[in-house]
């Protein structure tokens, strides 16, 4: 087990080099040029634009600017910011680190419990129209875009019932809008998933074997069904939690939230490209960090995963 | 489909199609997808409207007999721009499809074939893309090459290939020790011939599987890139530019956003119907429930 | 059963928080709304709108505009020319307190000079008004930090030479800053403390979130009304609207995307305030780019062939008028004779044959370039010149600081675009867009007469005399089709009844040291 933890820890920063090396690639492709977006209208000016592109470094060869990148990664400003002239990035994107995680931690916090009660409460009445009706909705829930959900609830609980602020940040009732729309598609993917992992457990023989033998219904289900659905269904975390975290990028443009999806939308428009890299950076950090855990849980908890790391 | 697989030719798709008409979900989304993929195919033949014809006389104009579901910010057809908007959609969602199908099986069956350093090489790719949330990967992307249909199919496609050759792989790898390929190795097929004959029919129903939940996810992340404007640009239209032209006028002037919002919502439940049911049927797993 | 029980207690948590009501701040205080942070908060680096729109509120310069766009005098209260016409002498109004509580004295006024020219401070905006100052060059060279044009006489007494005559000098919107602040506060002193003399003090910018701007009490014109204004950071002007329509916000600015709906919600009835923009808009038409060009039958075919009262009316939902000259009303040498300039598509294909291309036949393809926020501009433009001349145009929408780039270097043949004044008189238009040496004429138009009357203009103290000399240029512009002017729009704001004092000019808002906030 530890053998395998330290294998993976070290597969992380292997993959973490590689992500440094591809966002800087990237972002050189990327059209437009910051410093004459930094002049905007007096891009003529030749000077000026000669004693920037210097004082960014911009004027040096590419690998002495991938290697003053990585240094100002070690240093942890991750160099300075070209919208905000002079702004190291980690001041720019300091008030909003822990916002869009936070996000998606909550988020995920409520749509796993509510996600499985969801798929066991259908799961036990299959073919009902109970059944058939929740999994409409789910479907529903899935398939309509984030945005287009966040316009209607806006309308409907903020500017119609007054209920809760159309935007902004820092009270906790300015949660709840853009939680909900972040929480909708997973707890409607996990219901779906429960359900299948639910019915396909029902099916086997140990459970035939419980119920032949009188044991509670109550007792099958949560006691021996439940927990071998929630096994496969950890697996899938991950991929949710990368969807989360995407979300968070629709969500705070749309309810004017500080964090860090926000800012990185922002700041490709503003050719801003250390604090696009940064961010990117910081979100697949986070994200890998995540999927590490959840593949360390799920090889404590099946011991068969071991022999082939790298799959699951 | 060859007639090779290890169950025999004729049975599975008879078994197939009544199974299909049994499934509900899966009628209703075919039925949901057969109407899009018609709207997208005919658009040139039943849009009312030049989507790309501007009149400032019918600026906003609202739902009405002249327009059906009214005129946007240019005074254009927002019916026709619905239609031809599905048929956008559906090129990107296709055109991904078919380059990561391609890519993905091909490389999946490699990897999982020969093993060794082409596995390696292959799979840490695939490890490396999964290390970036999927959609931010593609927003990165797209960013990088400017906006534009071609760069959300080739965004998309880049973060779409790594989930096919990973099932691929892990399908091929399984099937390699079955014995009726280790007996194809064993006489000297050709490697693309046990590719084509042996891996590709015992593989394709769970790719189908993949591909149809997939189709949702495509339209869904064209839609949002084109609403954070780094997606297809004007004057084509396109759903989730649409959403995002209407959202401000969502107060005064709803249906922009309204029929563009139902058109994504009904095709995406279409195509989840459909993956849904698909895999409910071909799926060995919960076949016999 | 059981499952019930998750959903149901996130349900009434919910609840329960929606009940709870957010906490409105301080009752006197004004919160309106900007659309992307500032890019700096300090006078010397100011060079964009968003800074301009806080900066105002917490700097001044010599004059100040009033309630009608009219020149008033700040912190100068007179200026007199040197005989020569090489500069000026300027009385300075005694008495003002910086934020810090020192004085405002000549020494300042050098001093911020000064730091807008050294090399390393990155000055902005205002630091190109100071090109003319004898000795600039040599400051801007790093050969020296002493501006020798510049010399205080006494405390109240400033003394400006130039090497070519100035005179708009007086009424550039410089920010005067406290040349104290740096020994107080350090090098980095611009997010920490507040350097002005205007109505308000800086407080705090938490990125993303919000500027904080409080009531400067010993303000020389009287204490503000208000205790303070937050800038609120609202990238969404539809968010900004739906904040102020639940009370989050006191005021907006509207952007282009949400004026139809302000216009149209009968809601906002008596809430809504508009002036028009000082700001030009015009199609630029490069004859370097596309040889038909060259041609002013063609110019003049392209200029009628699009309806601007219909532009107006569908494309900026009426808040717009058609525009006919390259000079807005509200800045001063306005000509308001100007013909108009019909929609006329039958003479602009008569034209068009006449040039030899008949039904546009002939033409090479162009395309017509803008930015995302012009692109239904552009959609409108490709379609009315498909349509009326059978124009091969094809619309692109492009990425605005390589534009921005193109456009300086004339690269790019066909464009509407537009330029804001930065002081309210007509030469910034004129000698910014037309004249024929600025790096800015992005059409590359060029007339010498039109040129030697811009120049003459700039010796011109004469305010009656100048402006004549702008009609004269402007109209050599014009029966040139140099320029294809097309539409001023109307800027919109929102104003909840309770706030009173809020003025809205060609140049945005004015400081808002008048507001009141009766919540």
């Amino acid at each position: 087990m530890v053998g395998y933890a330290m294998r993976r820890i070290l597969g992380l920063v292997a993959v973490w080099f590689i992500a440094v090396l591809l966002t800087f690639i990237a972002v050189q492709f990327v059209p437009g040029d910051p410093i004459l977006a930094l002049l905007s209208d007096r891009s003529g000016d030749p000077v000026l634009e000669a004693r920037l592109r210097a004082e960014y470094g911009l004027d040096r060869a590419l690998w002495v600017q991938f290697l003053d990148y990585l240094g100002n990664i070690a240093n942890g400003t991750f160099g300075l910011s070209f919208r905000f002239a002079g702004t190291p990035v980690i001041d720019v994107i300091a008030g909003g680190l822990t916002i869009s995680p936070v996000l998606a931690l909550v988020s995920i916090a409520i749509a796993v419990p509510l996600g499985v009660s969801l798929g066991v409460f259908v799961a036990i009445r299959q073919n009902t129209w109970a059944d058939t009706l929740v999994i409409l909705i789910l479907v529903a829930g899935i398939s309509v875009p984030n945005f287009a959900m966040a316009a209607f609830l806006v309308y409907l609980f903020s500017i119609k019932l007054g209920l809760v602020p159309v935007a902004g940040w820092g009270g906790a009732d300015q949660l709840i809008l853009p939680v909900t729309i972040l929480v909708i598609p997973p707890t409607a993917y996990i219901a779906r998933l429960t359900r299948t992992y639910m019915l396909e457990v029902l099916q086997q023989d140990y459970i035939r074997t419980a119920r032949a033998k009188g044991v509670r219904e109550r007792l099958v289900i949560y006691r021996h069904a439940l927990r071998n659905t929630l096994v496969p269904l950890l697996t899938t975390i991950g991929i949710i939690f990368g969807g989360l975290l995407s979300g968070t990028f629709v969500v705070e443009t749309i309810f004017n939230i500080p964090g860090l999806g926000r800012m990185a939308i922002e700041s490709i428009f503003a050719r801003d490209y250390p604090v696009t890299m940064s961010i990117v950076l910081l979100f697949t950090v986070f994200y890998s960090l995540i999927n590490l855990i959840i593949d360390l849980l799920y090889a404590a908890l099946d011991p068969r995963i071991r022999l082939d790391a790298g799959e699951s | 489909m060859a007639g090779e697989s290890a169950s025999g030719p004729e049975r599975p798709q008879s078994e197939f199609i009544i199974r299909f008409r049994r499934n509900r979900n899966a009628m209703i989304g075919s039925i949901i997808v057969a109407l899009v993929v018609a709207a997208a195919l005919l658009a040139p033949w039943i849009v009312p409207y030049d989507v790309e014809k501007v009149n400032m006389l019918t600026v906003w104009e609202p739902p009405g007999e002249d327009f059906w579901f009214g005129a946007d910010a240019l005074g254009r057809d927002v019916f026709s721009r619905v239609i031809v908007g599905a048929r956008v959609s559906l090129l990107v969602a296709v055109s991904v499809l078919a380059i990561t199908l391609t890519v993905g099986t091909i490389l999946g069956m490699c990897a999982a074939y020969f093993g060794g350093w082409v596995d390696t090489v292959i799979m840490r790719t695939v490890d490396i893309i999964f290390a970036f949330p999927e959609l931010i990967f593609a927003i990165l992307i797209a960013a990088m090459l400017g906006p534009g249909k071609l760069t959300v199919i080739i965004a998309l496609s880049i973060v779409w290939w790594p989930g096919i050759a990973r099932l691929t792989r892990s399908l091929v790898l399984s099937l390699k020790s079955e014995l009726f390929v280790e007996a194809a190795i064993a006489s000297g097929t050709p490697v693309h011939r046990i590719m084509r004959r042996h891996f590709l029919p015992n593989i394709i129903a769970p790719l189908i599987v993949r591909a149809s939940i997939g189709v949702g996810f495509i339209i869904m992340a064209e839609a949002t890139l084109s609403f954070l404007g780094i997606g297809v640009q004007e004057p084509e239209p396109t759903w989730g530019g649409m959403i995002r032209d209407g959202l401000s006028q969502l107060r005064t002037d709803p249906h922009l956003a309204l029929y563009a919002s139902l058109a994504l919502g009904i095709t995406m439940v279409g195509f989840n119907l459909l993956g849904d049911g698909l895999r409910d049927i071909l799926d060995p797993r919960v076949r016999d429930r | 059963m059981r499952v019930y029980t998750v959903p149901t207690i996130i349900g009434a948590a919910s609840l329960a928080l929606a009940t709870m009501i957010s906490s409105p701040g301080s009752a006197a205080e004004l919160r309106t709304n900007i659309n992307a942070d500032p890019s700096m908060v300090d006078p010397i680096t100011y060079s964009e709108l968003i800074s301009g729109d806080i900066l105002m509120n917490i700097y001044e310069g010599f004059v100040g505009l009033d309630k009608d766009g009219n020149v008033v005098p700040a912190l100068a209260t007179g200026w007199k020319a040197h005989d020569d016409n090489l500069g000026f002498r300027f009385e300075l109004r005694k008495g003002v307190k910086f934020h810090s509580g020192r004085d405002f004295t000549a020494k300042d006024v050098k001093y911020t000079f000064e730091q807008l020219l050294i090399p390393g401070n990155k000055g902005g905006l205002n630091s190109e008004y100071l090109d003319g100052i004898v000795g600039a060059d040599a400051v801007k060279e790093g050969k020296t930090t002493t501006l020798e044009g510049v010399k205080a006489v006494d405390e109240h007494t400033l003394d400006v030479r130039f090497t070519s005559p100035d005179v708009l000098f007086p009424i550039y919107p410089f920010f005067f800053m406290d040349s104290g602040i740096v020994a107080e506060h350090g090098a980095d002193w611009a997010t920490k403390a507040s350097a002005g003399t205007g109505p308000f003090k800086f407080v705090a910018w938490k990125r993303g979130q919000e500027v904080q701007l409080a009531a400067h009490k010993d303000y020389w014109d009287g204490s503000p009304k208000t205790e303070g204004v937050r800038f609120l950071v609202v990238p969404s002007g539809d968010t900004a609207v739906s904040m102020y329509e639940a009370g989050e916000l006191d005021l907006v600015y509207a952007d282009q995307g949400t004026i139809r709906r302000i216009l149209k919600d009968d809601q906002f009835e008596g809430q809504r305030i508009t002036a028009p923009a000082a700001q030009i808009r015009y199609l630029g038409m490069n004859q370097t780019q596309y040889e038909p060009f060259k041609d002013i039958r063609v110019r003049q075919a392209v200029c009628i062939a699009f309806d601007r009262d219909a532009m107006a009316k569908g494309l900026y939902g009426g808040a717009a008028f058609p525009l006919y000259g390259q000079v807005t009303p509200g800045v001063a040498g306005y000509n308001p004779d100007l013909k108009p300039i019909p929609y006329d598509p039958d003479t602009a294909k008569k034209l068009l044959a006449e040039a030899g291309y008949p039904g546009g036949k002939g033409l090479p393809p162009i395309k017509v370039t803008s930015t995302e926020p012009n692109k239904n501009d552009i959609a409108y433009f490709a379609s009315q010149l498909k349509d009326v001349l059978g124009m091969p145009v094809e619309v692109e929408v492009v990425e605005r600081g390589s534009h921005i780039k193109k456009m300086n270097a004339g690269e790019v043949a066909f464009f509407p675009w537009g330029w804001s004044a930065g002081y309210p008189d007509a030469l910034y238009f004129l000698s910014q867009v037309w004249y024929g040496p600025s790096k800015y004429n992005r059409s590359r138009w060029q007339n010498d007469d039109f040129d030697k009357l811009i120049e003459e203009s700039q010796k011109t103290a004469d305010e009656k005399s100048r402006y004549a000399l702008y009609n004269k240029a402007e109209q050599i512009l014009l029966d040139d089709w140099g320029t294809c002017p097309t539409t001023v729009r109307m800027q919109v704001a929102l104003k909840k009844p309770y706030v009173s004092g809020v003025n809205l000019i060609p140049f945005r808002f004015l400081p808002f040291n008048e507001v009141a906030v009766n919540r």
